[in-house]
């Protein structure tokens, strides 16, 4: 097999990669944004309820926590398929630092304006809707532009638990074919065509986000 | 199939067995990839074109999948001849990947030093070595030390991956053990509580450090 008949052959995996990443994304933004939010508002034991399941997600191996939701959960009597366990901890995990980012941005911002709010006679859904949420959105983007690659990289895991994405696309070829060095490279190629563009494009926005500031 | 308490407790001591491989990985790669992206970093700055090229390996590093970078460690190595203990090409490959990452730390680190001691070393006629090591590295270090902190955590959440090529770590052995009783459901969740339990104490002592490091600089 050519190098390029290889590259092919693992894209032969992108469509499962692809539908990881974007169903984990609609588990990882809404999590974000409500827990992050809930983490900036609440106090004492609802608090600490919000911190723990957020610190669950982050804190834990996102391959152990493949593997535990994958493997352990069955013997509760939760089964999940493949692609839905996949989506689920990879959105969740990506979720929970998203929601430190959403966090962090609220509290940052300069009291006055959620003061300014009050002084309006604006309801506090309101402030926080029309007035915080809008500037805290653009100082996350940077992270969350980092988190969504992160997500990307991620999904080669779901190779572990059955799936059949890039990574194990290119195990797959690997069996059929000893050729370590061009499918292995194959493989770094691959990733690299899809997060190569996003990180460009994080540092474009990073740059800009700081010039804005500085100006 | 329902799941199995006792079985669940009497393995607890079995993977724990493996718990100094774990912290050792961890150790050796927060050693390793500290060095390596302080070399990675400083060489990015030096020149015009080392520059470029050192800034699209570190983003190349950072676009690609740990898990892909293990393998291709794992089995284009020995491909040349060069075929290392298991244990070997984890450290290496991790220190790797984390590098990328610390790189970045250090990058911002770096930034954060105002232009004028740079100007006031060069001032002194010092030379780069030991602008660098006297005059940058340490005010630098200062600058990073929480990000790092939280990515010496994030190394430790990483050995996990390491089971894949066969590195006798907790999940690793946990693998074994349930190769061994065809049960997975006990095992892997034993090994998840441990490494949950591990992340959390570790991430308050790294928080812990960062408030007295603040508060010293206060002084």
């Amino acid at each position: 097999m050519s190098f390029f008949a290889i590259l092919l052959g693992i894209f032969e995996g992108f469509r499962v990669t692809f539908s990881i990443v974007v169903v984990g994304l609609c588990y990882a933004v809404p999590f974000a944004f409500c827990f992050g939010i809930l983490q900036y508002f609440s106090k004492g034991p609802l608090y600490v309820a919000v911190t723990a399941i957020i610190e669950f997600w982050r804190s834990s191996p996102v391959v152990i926590l493949l593997f535990v939701f994958y493997y352990s959960l069955p013997a509760f009597g939760i089964t999940m398929s493949a692609f839905t366990v996949g989506s689920l901890v990879l959105g969740l995990n990506t979720g929970g630092y998203a929601s430190q980012a959403v966090r962090a941005a609220l509290q940052s911002l300069d009291r006055g304006q959620y003061e300014a709010g009050v002084a309006l006679g604006l309801p506090r859904f309101q402030i926080l809707w029309s007035i915080e949420l809008p500037q805290a959105v653009v100082s996350m983007v940077p992270t969350f532009i980092n988190l969504w690659i992160q997500l990307i990289k991620g999904t080669a895991l779901v190779s572990l638990i059955t799936m059949v994405d890039m990574t194990a696309r290119a195990k797959e070829i690997a069996q059929i074919e000893y050729n370590p060095v061009g499918i292995y490279s194959g493989l770094l190629l691959a990733y690299l065509i899809i997060c190569y563009p996003v990180t460009i494009f994080g540092r474009w926005v990073e740059g800009r986000n700081s010039q804005e500031k500085r100006a | 199939m329902g799941f199995d308490f006792e079985y669940a407790l009497s393995i607890v001591p079995q993977i724990l067995k493996a718990l100094p491989t774990t912290f050792l990985v961890t150790v050796l790669c927060c050693f390793c990839a500290a060095v390596l992206a302080f070399a990675m970093e400083f060489t990015r700055r030096s020149g015009r074109i080392l520059g470029y090229v050192m800034r699209f390996i570190i983003d190349a590093i950072r676009s690609t999948p740990i898990l892909a970078q293990l393998y291709f460690v794992f089995f284009v190595l020995p491909f040349y001849g060069l075929t290392l203990p298991p244990m070997v090409v984890g450290v290496l490959g991790l220190s790797v990947y984390y590098s990328g990452y610390l790189a970045e730390v250090y990058k911002a680190g770096i930034d954060a030093i105002p232009r004028g001691q740079w100007d006031a070393a060069k001032a002194l006629h010092l030379s780069r070595w030991d602008t660098i090591s006297v005059i940058i590295a340490p005010q630098m270090l200062r600058n990073i030390a929480a990000p790092m902190g939280n990515y010496f955590v994030s190394i430790l959440k990483a050995t996990p991956y390491l089971a894949v090529i066969a590195v006798p770590e907790m999940l690793g052995e946990a693998f074994d053990i349930a190769s061994d009783t065809f049960r997975y459901a006990e095992p892997i969740l034993v090994v998840g509580i441990i490494f949950l339990s591990l992340a959390l104490v570790i991430a308050q002592l790294v928080r812990l450090l960062e408030e007295r490091m603040q508060q010293s600089l206060k002084r």
